[in-house]
C-alpha cells in the first residue's frame, strides 16, 4: 500500500483503472468461459445424441432385414457428413444381443467397447467418457427400438479432442477479445491519465520555477492562449494604485467598480474571466492567478523594502543590527560610519563591544537574557568611542527584533556630544556664577586668615621698631598662627579651584562625605556670618556610589545655596535676623545612600514644587538668579542614577532627599 | 503377422468423469509380411458390371502372375484378396472395412466404379491406406489431393472435356444433351460436360438420368428426345445406355452417342449389335488397340501374352489393359519403395515416378501434388459391330452431315 502511496497520480489511475478493468475482464473471462465452454459441450453432446437418434431411426429396418453394408453405409455417411467427420470418433451398432453389427474403425474394434456404456433398460440415453490410451471420446449410446422393445444400440464416439479444440478455440477467442479490450482500456487509461496528470505535471513545473523565483516564464506557460498580460496592468507598476481583486478584502467600503474611473480597465482583468473547460483549465486559471497575486505582491514588498532600505539608509540617525547570539555588528547604515569612522566593512562582523567596551556591556548583559527584553531600553548618555579612541556621547536605544530568522536587535543611536558639551558649558556657567556670588563670603573667609598673618607681622614688626626682643616662645608661637592661617587661606582657595574647575564625565567610586566637607568648608564662615548655623551630622563608613566629586560638590553647593537663599527670603519677609539653621545628614538605606539637607526657610509651595527642576524657572527676583540650579543639581543626580525628594512644610523651610545607589562591588 | 498390441495402462479416471478405458489393437505396417504382401480389392465380380470388374482384376492378376512367378518384389509374393461388391456401394464398403481390418492388407487396389471408390474414400482417410488403380475418372478421388489415393487414369472431367471439345470444335456439334447415372458416377460425369461446355459458352440442352441398377430409361429418353439435341453424352453403364439407344431409335432421334471410358467397348459393341448404324464415339484412357492388325509392336502387346499365360479364355480388352498397367504401377511403386516396405514409403516411391514408361508410348508420371498418372485421353468409334480408332474426326463430320 506504500508503494501504490508513493506513486505519482498518473500511475495510480493508470493501475487502478487497469487494475480494475482487469479483474472485471477476469470476472467476465471465467464467467463467460464456464457458461460457453459448458453450454458448448452440452451442446456437441446434443448433436452427437441427435445423430445417434438419426441413425436408430433410420438403421433400425436395416437391421431387421439384416442388411448390414447398407447399415454401415448409412453410419458412415453420418459420420462422414461434412464438418462432423472431425466431431465423430466412431460410431457402432450393437444388435439386441450386445453383438457389434458394423463400426466405422479402421482397426480391429477395440476390446469391451461394446459393453463400457450400456444404456440402461428403459433408458434414454447414455454418456461415457472413453479413453482410447493416444485419445478419448464420448461414448453416447442411444437405443434403437422396434415398438417398445430394444432390437440394438446406437453408440456415437465424439472427439473429445475435437470437442477441446472447438473449447479451447473458444477460449482463445474470448481471451483475445478480453486481451483485446484491455489493451484497448491501456491504452485509454494510459491516455486519460497522461492527460489528467500532464497539466499537473505542467504546475508542478512552474511552481518550481515560481519558488526558484522565476517568474516570467509561468504565466506564458499557463495562459498562452490569451493576449493578456498580468505586466499590464496598472498595479502591477503603480503600487498605490489598489488592485480591486486583492485589496477588496482590505478595501471592502471604498470599493465601488461601476463608479471608479478605471473599473473599465478591471473589467477586462483575467481575475473576472472564468474560461470554459474542465477542472484542469479552472486549476490552470486558478494557479495563473495565484501567480499573480505573488508577482504583485512580490513587487509591492520589493518597493516597501527599498522604502525602509532607503529610510534606513539616509536617514539621520546612526542604526545598527546586532546579533543577539554572538553580538556582533549584522548591519549598519552610513550614518554609523560617518559616527564611528569606521569604514562598513569594518563594522560589519565587528563585535558590538568595539564600539562601547564599557557601556555597550549592561546593553549586551539584558539582550543575553533568555528571550531579549520585552520591548526597547534606553541608555542614555553613555560613553562610544570613535575610530582611534576618542569619546562620543550617544543616547542609546536597543530594541529586540528578528533579523534573517534570528533573534537581533536594532540599536538606535543619537550623538549627544555635542549636548553634552553645551550642558558642561551651561553648568560651568552657573558655577561661574555662584562663584561670583560667593567671592564677598569667599574674600571674607581668606581675609580671617590674612588678618590673623597681617597682626602676628605687625606684632613683629613693632617688636622689632621697639627694639624689644621677641621671646621664642612668642616667635614660635607667631611663627605657628601664621603658618596655620596661610593653611587655612590655602585650604580655601584649594576648594574653590577645586569647585570652579570644569568637571569631565569621567565618574569614579567615591565617598559621599567628601564632596559635602569641601563644599562645606567653603560655604561654613560665610553661612555664620549670616547668623546661619551648618547642623551637619555625617555618617562614616557609608558604601560608595558611583559619581564624580567634583559635580557632587555642584549639587551640595546649590542645595546649600538655595537653602541659605530661602532663609534670607523668611528673614526679609520678617525682617528679624533669626539665626537659622542648615541640616545636612547622610546615611544608609536600603541599597542606597541619602544625603538629606533641611533647612528652615520659607518652605516651598505646591505650585512651585512641580516646576522646582524645571531650566530657568526661579522664584528669586529678576536678575538674582538664572534658574539653572536645581535643574543641573536634577540633571546631575540623575546622570548618576539618583533620585531627588523634596519635603517641604510652606513657612517651616524644606528638606531636599538625595539618595543614590551603591556602586555594585565588582564594576 | 506382426501383430503389436499396445496396452495402454491407464490411470484411474475419476468417478465423476465416468470415463473408462478400453483398449485399442492396432497394426503396425500391417499386410506386410517376409514373404508377401497382401493387397485388397473389392469390385463388381457379379451383376451388371461384373465385366468390368472381371476384366480389370484380370488385366492386374495377368501382370501380378508374372511377377509372383519372377519371385516376387523384394523377395515379396504379392497376394490380392478380392471380394464381389456387385457394384453396390455398402458392400463396397463393408468389404474394405473387411479388408482393413480383419485381412489388414497393406493397400487397396484395383477397385471399380465411381459411387463404391468414392464411398470407401472416408475410410481411407481414416485407415491412411494406400488406394491405388481405380477404375474411374471421378474427380471426387483426385480433389481434394489425397495424399494416399493414386489414379493412374485421366479423370471423367479430363474425358468429357476432350470429347466436348472434339464435339464442338471438329464436329460442330453444340446442341449437347446428357444421360447419366443418377449416382457419384453420372453426377461426375454431368459436372465435367457442363464445365467443359461452359468453358465454350454452352449448356447442356438437356439432361436426362436413369436409377443405377435399373433400366429405367424412359424418363431420360422423354427429357431428351425432344431437346433438339445433336449429341448425347451417355455416362453410365452399358446395359441402360444400350436401352437409352435403342429406346431413341424408336423414337426417332438419332444423335450422336458419347460415353466416358467406365464402358467396357467390347460389350457395348456387342450389345449393340453389328447392323447398328448409330454414331457411337467412345472415349478411352488407355491406348485402344483392334484385332484387325499386328498386335506385336502394340502398346498392349505385353497385356495380351501375359493375359493369354494366365486366363487363356479371354479375350483381351481396353478395360483389361487398364487392369493390367494398374498392376503395373503397383508394382513399380512396391519395387521402388525398397525391402523396408511400408505404406508411407510406397506413397513416396510413387510420387517419384516421372515419366516412368508403362508400355511403348505410354508414360505416367506421379508427383507429391499429382496423384494423377496419365493424361491422354483417345477416341473409339463405333463401326461395323466394333469400335475403332477414332483419328480422322473430319470423315466423321462429312458422315453425319450426311
Amino acid at each position: 500500500m506504500k508503494r501504490f502511496s508513493n506513486l505519482s497520480l498518473k500511475n495510480k489511475i493508470f493501475f487502478s483503472t487497469l487494475g480494475v478493468i482487469l479483474m472485471i475482464s477476469a470476472v467476465i473471462a471465467l464467467l463467460a468461459r464456464g457458461i460457453l465452454v459448458s453450454s458448448l459441450t452440452s451442446e456437441l453432446e446434443l448433436r452427437g445424441v441427435a445423430i445417434a437418434h438419426s441413425i436408430a431411426e433410420r438403421g433400425g429396418g436395416y437391421i431387421l432385414d439384416k442388411k448390414y453394408p447398407e447399415l454401415l453405409s448409412l453410419v458412415f455417411d453420418e459420420a462422414t457428413l461434412g464438418e462432423r467427420q472431425h466431431l465423430i470418433t466412431y460410431i457402432f451398432i450393437l444388435s439386441k444381443d450386445e453383438e457389434v453389427l458394423c463400426h466405422t474403425f479402421t482397426t480391429p474394434f477395440p476390446e469391451n467397447l461394446d459393453k463400457v456404456n450400456p444404456v440402461a433398460e428403459g433408458g434414454y440415453k447414455s454418456v461415457r467418457l472413453i479413453d482410447f490410451g493416444k485419445s478419448s471420446a464420448y461414448d453416447i449410446a442411444v437405443p434403437i427400438k422396434e415398438g417398445l422393445y430394444r432390437i440394438g444400440t446406437v453408440h456415437v464416439g465424439l472427439s473429445k479432442v475435437h470437442i477441446d479444440k472447438l473449447v479451447s478455440t473458444l477460449r482463445i477467442t474470448f481471451l483475445g477479445f478480453i486481451s483485446f479490450v484491455v489493451v484497448i482500456i491501456f491504452l485509454i487509461s494510459h491516455r486519460l491519465a497522461k492527460y489528467i496528470t500532464s497539466p499537473i505535471a505542467k504546475l508542478t513545473r512552474v511552481s518550481d520555477e515560481l519558488s526558484r523565483g522565476n517568474f516570467d516564464i509561468s504565466l506564458d506557460m499557463l495562459s498562452s492562449d490569451s493576449g493578456w498580460d498580468a505586466s499590464e496592468c496598472p498595479v502591477y507598476h503603480n503600487t498605490d494604485f489598489p488592485c480591486w481583486h486583492f485589496d477588496q478584502a482590505l478595501f471592502k467600503n471604498d470599493r465601488d467598480l461601476t463608479s471608479h474611473q478605471d473599473s473599465q480597465q478591471c473589467r477586462n482583468c483575467h481575475f473576472y474571466i472564468k474560461r470554459d473547460g474542465d477542472e484542469v483549465v479552472q486549476l490552470a486559471d486558478s494557479f495563473r492567478n495565484m501567480v499573480w497575486s505573488i508577482k504583485l505582491y512580490r513587487r509591492r514588498l520589493r518597493e516597501s523594502e527599498e522604502k525602509y532600505k532607503s529610510m534606513f539608509d539616509s536617514g539621520p540617525d546612526p542604526i545598527l543590527v546586532i546579533s543577539c547570539i554572538d553580538f556582533r555588528i549584522l548591519d549598519v547604515n552610513p550614518r554609523v560610519s560617518e559616527l564611528y569612522g569606521y569604514s562598513r566593512e569594518e563594522l560589519i562582523g565587528a563585535e558590538f563591544l568595539l564600539l562601547g567596551p564599557e557601556s555597550n556591556i549592561e546593553c549586551i548583559k539584558a539582550f543575553e537574557e533568555y528571550g531579549g527584553p520585552s520591548g526597547c531600553i534606553y541608555y542614555p548618555k553613555i560613553l562610544h568611542h570613535k575610530k582611534g579612541g576618542s569619546a562620543v556621547y550617544v543616547n542609546m536605544h536597543a530594541c529586540p527584533i528578528t533579523y534573517k530568522s534570528s533573534p537581533s536587535m536594532i540599536v538606535a543611536i543619537t550623538d549627544i556630544t555635542e549636548i553634552i558639551e553645551k550642558d558642561a558649558q551651561l553648568v560651568q556657567a552657573a558655577k561661574m556664577k555662584s562663584l561670583g556670588e560667593m567671592s564677598a563670603g569667599v574674600a571674607h573667609e581668606v581675609n580671617q586668615p590674612l588678618n590673623a598673618i597681617k597682626m602676628g607681622s605687625e606684632f613683629l614688626a613693632l617688636m622689632a621698631e621697639q627694639g624689644r626682643d621677641v621671646s621664642a616662645d612668642q616667635l614660635s608661637e607667631v611663627a605657628n598662627e601664621v603658618s596655620t592661617q596661610v593653611d587655612r587661606a590655602a585650604e580655601i582657595i584649594n576648594a574653590l579651584r577645586a569647585f570652579g574647575r570644569k568637571a569631565d564625565f569621567k565618574v569614579d567610586k567615591i565617598d559621599i562625605n567628601e564632596p559635602l566637607r569641601s563644599v562645606l568648608t567653603l560655604v561654613t564662615r560665610q553661612f555664620e556670618l549670616q547668623n546661619i548655623i551648618f547642623e551637619v551630622g555625617l555618617t562614616e563608613g557609608l558604601p560608595h556610589i558611583v559619581a564624580q566629586d567634583n559635580r557632587l560638590q555642584q549639587v551640595f553647593f546649590n542645595l546649600v545655596n538655595n537653602a541659605r537663599d530661602a532663609i534670607s527670603e523668611k528673614r526679609e519677609k520678617s525682617g528679624l535676623d533669626t539665626e537659622e539653621y542648615i541640616k545636612i545628614n547622610t546615611y544608609g538605606e536600603s541599597g542606597g545612600v541619602c544625603v538629606r539637607v533641611s533647612d528652615s526657610g520659607v518652605g516651598i509651595t505646591e505650585e512651585v514644587r512641580n516646576k522646582i527642576f524645571e531650566p530657568f524657572f526661579s522664584t528669586k527676583e529678576v536678575g538674582y538668579g538664572m534658574g539653572l540650579g536645581l535643574a543641573i543639581t536634577y540633571g546631575i543626580v540623575r546622570d548618576y542614577k539618583g533620585i531627588v525628594d523634596i519635603e517641604s512644610d510652606v513657612g517651616n523651610g524644606a528638606t531636599f532627599v538625595i539618595s543614590f545607589p551603591v556602586a555594585s562591588s565588582e564594576a | 503377422m506382426m501383430k503389436r498390441i499396445l496396452l495402454l495402462v491407464l490411470f484411474l479416471l475419476l468417478s465423476c468423469d465416468r470415463g473408462v478405458s478400453v483398449v485399442v489393437h492396432e497394426d503396425e505396417n500391417p499386410g506386410v509380411f517376409l514373404d508377401k504382401v497382401v493387397l485388397g480389392s473389392s469390385l463388381a465380380l457379379k451383376g451388371h458390371a461384373s465385366y468390368l470388374g472381371t476384366q480389370t482384376l484380370h488385366g492386374a492378376l495377368a501382370y501380378i502372375n508374372m511377377v509372383n512367378e519372377d519371385a516376387g518384389v523384394h523377395g515379396r509374393k504379392l497376394e490380392l484378396v478380392t471380394y464381389d461388391d456387385s457394384y453396390d456401394p455398402p458392400k463396397c464398403l463393408i468389404n474394405t472395412q473387411r479388408l482393413i481390418i480383419e485381412d489388414k492388407v497393406f493397400a487397396l487396389f484395383g477397385y471399380v466404379g465411381t459411387p463404391t471408390t468414392v464411398k470407401v474414400l472416408p475410410l481411407v482417410d481414416a485407415a491412411r491406406i494406400p488406394l491405388l488403380g481405380m477404375f474411374t475418372g471421378a474427380n471426387a478421388l483426385r480433389k481434394p489431393f489425397n495424399r494416399y489415393v493414386i489414379s493412374v487414369r485421366p479423370s471423367y472431367y479430363k474425358e468429357t472435356k476432350e470429347a466436348v471439345r472434339h464435339m464442338v470444335q471438329d464436329l460442330g456439334l453444340t446442341k449437347i444433351a446428357v444421360f447419366y447415372q443418377y449416382d457419384a458416377f453420372g453426377f461426375d460425369g454431368l459436372t465435367g460436360t457442363e464445365l467443359a461446355l461452359k468453358d465454350l459458352g454452352l449448356e447442356p440442352v438437356a439432361r436426362g438420368s436413369y436409377t443405377r441398377g435399373s433400366l429405367d430409361v424412359a424418363e431420360g429418353v422423354a427429357r431428351i428426345k425432344d431437346s433438339g439435341a445433336q449429341a448425347v453424352f451417355m455416362i453410365g453403364t452399358t446395359v441402360p445406355c444400350i436401352k437409352f439407344i435403342q429406346e431413341m431409335n424408336r423414337a426417332g432421334v438419332k444423335p450422336v452417342y458419347y460415353t466416358v471410358s467406365f464402358i467396357g467397348a467390347r460389350e457395348f459393341a456387342k450389345h449393340l449389335g453389328k447392323k447398328s448404324n448409330d454414331t457411337v464415339i467412345m472415349s478411352q484412357v488407355v491406348p485402344p488397340f483392334t484385332f484387325s492388325g499386328d498386335l506385336k509392336h502394340s502398346e498392349a502387346n505385353e497385356y495380351i501374352q501375359m493375359l493369354k499365360s494366365s486366363y487363356p479364355d479371354d479375350n483381351p480388352s481396353l478395360v483389361g489393359l487398364e487392369g493390367f498397367f494398374n498392376a503395373r504401377v503397383l508394382v513399380e511403386g512396391l519395387r521402388r519403395a525398397g525391402p523396408d516396405l511400408t505404406r508411407e514409403k510406397f506413397v513416396d516411391a510413387i510420387e517419384s515416378m516421372g515419366d516412368y514408361d508403362l508400355a511403348p508410348g505410354v508414360t505416367i508420371s506421379f508427383d507429391g501434388k499429382d496423384h494423377q498418372g496419365m493424361d491422354k485421353v483417345y477416341f473409339t468409334r463405333f463401326n461395323d459391330g466394333r469400335f475403332e480408332v477414332l483419328v480422322d474426326w473430319e470423315r466423321l463430320r462429312r458422315s453425319i452431315e450426311r
